[in-house]
């Protein structure tokens, strides 16, 4: 069972995913080398902006096998990695220079899967 | 895809036999069109090609370091085994990567590759200017290279020779990763099965490695080139 806000932090990145039509967004917030939200929920099919803002004074290096991405998004900066489209599944993303901490998945789910979707 | 990889390969290849005749042709690597920011790297490269004439063997060793965000400049010196057996400095080569679009934003990913390489003992040149192009299916990768090669000096006629590589990769696991590389060129021919891999360490510290077996398709009765690489980047 989710804590109440790890689930607030996951609600909160459905909000940026309505951003533009043409192509969802989710941001990701980077504080003290950990993920905000850790777990980031994007519609399958689509190809999707994932924003990290970085809070940390040092930079960030955004790994991820699973996606077939690699970005440094420099301290107290921000950056975009374009994802997608995916088919639904489970994608492990790390910060290269923290990764004991800086851990996070991005879950790809059917869009009538998605919460905001009534 | 169905139509375009083979579409491709065959308009690469009747390009390229077109042109004037290969002089000295080596199966070397596929680029990828990515460059990281903070980027450095130590690596060595060895190709051993067996045909009809005998076995040329060639190595290269090279530090790179990133400029910018989406820049990356790589100095070479290359090494080679003559006639003799002796292995000895054959040239030098300076070499700018250059990352044009953010991975994933568009329907492929696309670089520029340029070299400038001189010989050790003659005055002789080299200079190629290249575009590298990627684009995902899936776990697979489809990478290209285009290059475009001038040569010129006091040993070699000043000519324009055409170059094309490809690679299409699986991505199973980060360590093995197999794939089916092809290499065409004035002359040349060639197609076979490399393998990539990655190993992390702490921090930004990774080990890459290539490993490919590349067989020669242009007519001679032997052709075979074998090659390797690693790369550590820190």
């Amino acid at each position: 069972m989710l804590s109440v806000p790890y689930r607030t932090l996951i609600a909160l990145s459905f909000i940026s995913l309505q951003a533009k039509a043409a192509m969802p967004e989710a941001i990701v917030e980077i504080k003290n080398h950990l993920f905000s939200p850790q777990e980031v929920i994007i519609p399958a099919n689509k190809k999707v902006r994932l924003v990290f803002i970085n809070h940390d004074a040092t930079p960030e290096e955004i790994d991820s096998f699973d996606l077939n991405r690699e970005k440094v998004i420099f301290g107290n900066s921000k950056g975009t990695i374009y994802v997608g489209p995916l088919p639904p599944g489970t994608y492990r993303f790390f910060g290269e220079y923290h990764p004991n901490t800086a851990v996070g998945v991005v879950r790809v789910v059917r869009p009538e899967a998605l919460p905001d979707a009534d | 895809m169905k139509v375009f990889l083979p579409a491709l390969l065959v308009v690469v290849t009747v390009l390229i036999s077109a042109s004037v005749k290969a002089d000295n042709f080596n199966v070397d690597k596929v680029y990828h069109p990515y460059v990281l920011p903070f980027e450095r790297e130590f690596e060595w490269r060895l190709t051993s090609r067996q045909n009809d004439d005998g076995n040329v063997l060639m190595q290269r060793f090279s530090y790179g370091h990133a400029l910018s965000e989406r820049v990356v400049l790589e100095g070479y010196i290359v090494g080679s085994r003559d006639e003799y057996d002796d292995f000895g400095m054959e040239g030098y080569e300076l070499e700018i990567r250059w990352m044009l679009t953010e991975q994933g934003k568009y329907w492929a990913d696309w670089g520029a590759l340029f070299e400038l390489e001189k010989q050790h003992t003659t005055d002789d040149w080299e200079a190629t200017a290249g575009i590298l192009t990627e684009k995902e299916f899936g776990r697979f990768s489809l990478t290209t290279n285009f290059m475009l090669v001038y040569e010129w000096g006091e040993t070699v006629e000043n000519e324009f020779e055409g170059e094309f590589r490809m690679k299409y990769r699986y991505r199973w696991i980060p360590e093995v990763q197999p794939a089916v590389e092809f290499y065409a060129a004035e002359g040349y021919v060639g197609v076979g099965p490399a393998f990539m891999g990655i190993r992390r360490f702490d921090g930004q510290r990774q080990l890459k490695w290539e490993l490919g077996f590349i067989a020669g398709l242009n007519g001679d009765s032997k052709d075979h080139t074998l090659r390797m690489s690693l790369e550590y980047e820190f």
